[in-house]
């Protein structure tokens, strides 16, 4: 049989190998286990590997480096999570997971930061992602070649295929087969179809858009000690269940069992460099101990601090001979910074939906996603069902121009709604870039400033894509429909290229500039298709491990 | 029998039917709601000022479904008075910022969900959102100023001492303005009055429907670990906790109730 064939066939029975996360788990808690007895290393000692950001890339390049024998230690700001006490199904109480130090927005098009682009604690941003899992297309590899806008990336998607095979079956991903780009399966089973997204569903099969069940990174059956998804709708929330993938619950427990510290509460603030030009180790201020600048000691160094906050850490480690942020003197670092359009629309029907059941993530389309060129704009976007809880729902509302009295009818008229949303694939522009700010923050280093336009590209995109689902609306029967504009994923800020004048890193992500520094997170993607990127990150670490795995530093 | 008649009658006399959607502000006339009265009475559960869609829901009910640490966060919420101490804002802000979350969630009366408080809550523990538009002072500073601007207004325009001492048809046409960027002070003018109105409602809102009255209110199924649910589909499936909505027969039901 072949690799494929077996795949479907057997569906979840088929593990990944080297990853023992699913079984190290506690099936009654949810802590990550292995926080009491993990190593622990004096900052005096060298460790072979420094990862800064226990995030999506940080996590998996940990986890594959530790078994390989490396001795490795990643320092994240935020907290190590308790998920049993400190994560709850509550919107307003959820605040804590999300980055929310303070970031200045500008540009034409300011991009509101906070809950909707990052976390911050150990399991990076996807603790509260949604859960979608798709894969990044072909094309979206060499989008200059093929469409004459944004950027080729110097390697090919065939490269990334089979860490792509090797995470979806990691994560695990559910979803039905996958007609785009290139026909493909997951490794579990597509879940079942929510009240308020099969009204969605049938709407688009009126209009003859094909849509699939997927792909989402949550349990549908059990996995290890991994429980099947509950359906109680709070992924964006963090999921209280494990049911849903995150560093946290696929690569941490392996990591841990293997050697890694996760230092958490520790924000680093400089990279420092030896006399030879090398890295040297990373400098980083505890919160209990915010005073003492500590350093951690390292053969390499992997930053993993996600678009805005990797670009900082650079621009703030500057020495005199990076007098302009280390890695920036050709004027490379924080630029091209990406995000999608996230634009969502919501159609009131006469039956109750209630869409605060079933994960927001339920399925999606890919039909629009490459260039066709009678659309009258590069590239595209894909769809995808969303379902706010009350709070998002209450957003949405405000943005269509209600307050008062009109914004509580629509409130109280919430179960009779449903919601679809789309990722347009906004193009990478060299003033959309993060600087530093004079602003400091709670430890006495400059905040980034993230300043963002579109060009004329984007908004026809945007503006196409939201006629495309308030067709669907309108096509599956809605009475009213509700627009809200808005934004999602970072990505880029220190992308990949093939020289240190169009780019930061080289194509295994290490930098130009200094050896043995190397960057592991999504800050290195020149495009970002309309795919979600966190499947994407996780298969370029694990890229980028295989590359390393070899060659332990002497 | 009158009373139940102005509930079952929206604001236009006709009876108004859920399932066409015609209560809807964007479906009517100067895109205004109908007048609450047309709403069936709550009688379980506490929905802020007794209105509400689904008169015999009350999230309450399913508390011992809930996990420990979501009951809570829900419960130190419920802690909070609707007018209880403010440590944020200052004395003298008091009325204005009461007033002012009042009118933007069309809480008339009590019971209501503390707006105010909870908002002043966060913005004393520094629970800001993780951005700031370049043109844009500190969350916290644009609270006073909004605040302040208020009262500028309230004053220059009506002469009265300030935005609590307007009546509701005042506060409202103001509140309108400032939503549209149009309002203009000393304090106002320091601002981007747009993303002012944008950094208020955020918090507003999020303080609103953080609270379990409110979800009473639009029947929401509140905190659901470890119970999760079980009936996704089809369409008008309900878990055995979950409550029908109101329908426009649904007076008639009530009806003897009403009368008894
Ligand atoms: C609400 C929301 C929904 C999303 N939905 C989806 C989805 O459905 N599908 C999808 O694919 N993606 C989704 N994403 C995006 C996805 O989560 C991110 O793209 C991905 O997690 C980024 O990975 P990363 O490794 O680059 O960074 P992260 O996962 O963000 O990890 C970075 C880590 O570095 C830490 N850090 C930062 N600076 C420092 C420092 N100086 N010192 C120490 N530590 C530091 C941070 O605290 C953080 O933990 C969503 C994101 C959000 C916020
Ligand atoms: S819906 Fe499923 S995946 Fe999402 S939070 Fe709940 S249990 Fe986790």
């Amino acid at each position: 049989m072949s690799l494929s064939l077996t795949r479907r066939v057997l569906k979840g029975a088929l593990g990944p190998p080297a990853n023992d996360s699913r079984f190290l788990l506690d099936p009654h808690r949810r802590d990550l286990p292995g926080e009491d007895t993990m190593a622990r290393y004096p900052d005096s000692e060298e460790v072979d590997l420094c990862v800064v950001g226990a995030g999506a890339g940080g996590s998996v390049l940990a986890q594959r480096l530790a078994r390989q024998g490396w001795k490795v230690v990643v320092l994240e700001a935020g907290p190590f999570w308790h998920p049993d006490e400190d994560w709850v199904s509550d919107e307003a109480g959820s605040h804590h997971l999300y980055w929310t130090q303070k970031r200045i927005i500008g540009g034409a098009d300011p991009i509101e930061m906070g809950k909707n682009n990052s976390g911050r604690g150990v399991g990076g941003s996807m603790v509260h992602y949604a859960g979608y899992c798709p894969r990044f297309h072909p094309s979206d590899f060499a989008t200059r070649t093929l469409d004459g806008v944004g950027a080729d990336w110097p390697l090919s998607y065939d490269e990334l295929r089979p860490h792509y095979e090797l995470v979806e079956r990691e994560l695990p991903v559910a979803g039905q087969d996958w007609p785009w780009p290139e026909p493909h399966s997951y490794p579990y089973s597509p879940h079942p179809v929510s009240q308020a997204a099969s009204v969605l569903w049938q709407g688009a099969l009126k209009l003859g858009i094909q849509m699939r069940v997927g792909p989402v990174g949550i349990t549908n059956g059990v996995f290890g000690n991994r429980p099947h998804c509950i359906y109680r709708g709070y992924c964006l929330q963090g999921c209280k269940v494990n049911a849903k993938a995150s560093p946290y619950v696929t690569h941490l427990p392996d990591a841990l069992a293997h050697g890694v510290e996760v230092r958490a509460g520790c924000m680093a603030s400089r990279v420092e460099l030896d006399e030879s030009g090398r890295a040297r180790g990373v400098v980083y201020l505890r919160e209990d101990d915010p005073a003492t600048p500590r350093l951690q000691r390292a053969k390499v160094v992997a930053v993993a601090c996600y678009s805005i906050e990797t670009p900082r850490l650079l621009l703030n480690s500057a020495s005199p001979s990076f007098p302009n942020g280390l890695c920036n003197n050709e004027d490379q670092v924080g630029r091209y910074v990406m995000v999608q359009g996230a634009s969502q629309t919501a159609g009131r029907f006469p039956e109750e939906l209630r869409m605060y059941k079933a994960p927001p993530p339920e399925i999606s389309s890919e039909d629009f996603y490459e260039t066709d060129e009678s659309r009258g704009f590069a590239r595209g976007f894909s769809i995808q069902t969303v379902s706010p809880l009350p709070i998002g729902w209450a957003e949405h509302v405000l943005a269509d121009g209600h307050w008062g009295r009109a914004l509580r009818e629509y409130m109280r008229d919430y179960n009779h709604w449903t919601t679809v949303g789309v990722l347009n694939e906004l193009l990478p522009l060299p003033e959309n870039r993060v600087t530093l700010a004079e602003e400091k923050d709670q430890y006495g280093l400059p905040v980034a400033r993230f300043d963002y336009s579109q060009c004329d590209n984007d908004r026809a995109n945007i503006e196409y894509s939201t006629r495309v689902i308030t067709d669907i609306l309108q096509a599956a029967g809605a009475q009213d429909i509700l627009t809200i504009h808005r934004y999602a994923h970072l990505i880029g800020g220190a992308r990949m290229g093939t020289s240190p004048d169009n780019s930061v890193v080289d194509a295994h992500q290490r930098t130009w500039a200094v050896p043995n520094l190397y960057l592991a997170d999504g800050s290195v993607c020149p495009t970002q298709g309309s795919a979600n990127p966190a499947l994407t990150i996780m298969a370029l670490a694990s890229r980028l491990a295989e590359h390393l795995g070899g060659r332990r530093p002497g | 029998m009158a009373g139940f008649l102005r509930r079952a009658r929206g604001a236009a006399g006709k009876a108004v039917d859920l399932s066409s959607g015609h209560h809807l502000p964007n479906l009517r006339p100067g895109k205004q709601p109908p007048d609450p009265s047309w709403l069936p009475r709550q009688r379980r559960g506490t929905t802020p000022q007794m209105v509400g869609r689904y008169p015999d829901y009350d999230v309450f009910d399913a508390r011992d479904t809930w996990d420990e640490a979501t009951t809570r966060v829900v419960e130190e919420r419920m802690a909070v008075e609707s007018g209880g101490p403010l440590s944020f804002f200052r004395e003298d802000e008091a009325a204005t910022l009461r007033a002012f979350c009042d009118t933007c969630t069309a809480q008339d009366s009590d019971p209501r969900v503390p707006v105010a408080e909870l908002v002043d809550q966060k913005l004393a523990k520094g629970q800001l959102d993780g951005y700031q538009y370049y043109d844009m002072p500190d969350d916290r500073d644009t609270w006073h100023l909004v605040l302040a601007g208020l009262d500028e207004v309230a004053r220059s325009r009506y002469g009265k001492e300030g935005f609590g001492a307007l009546d509701a048809e005042a506060r409202e046409a103001l509140v309108g303005q400032l939503a549209a960027g149009a309002l203009s002070s000393a304090s106002l003018d320091r601002l981007n009055v747009k993303r002012a109105w944008s950094v208020c409602m955020r918090m507003i809102l999020s303080a609103f429907y953080s609270h379990p009255f409110a979800w009473n209110e639009i029947g929401f199924g509140g905190p659901a670990y470890p119970r999760g649910y079980m009936r996704l589909g089809p369409v008008s499936t309900r878990e055995p906790f979950e409550r029908p909505g109101a329908t426009s027969e649904d007076p008639v039901r009530v009806a003897p109730e009403l009368e008894g």
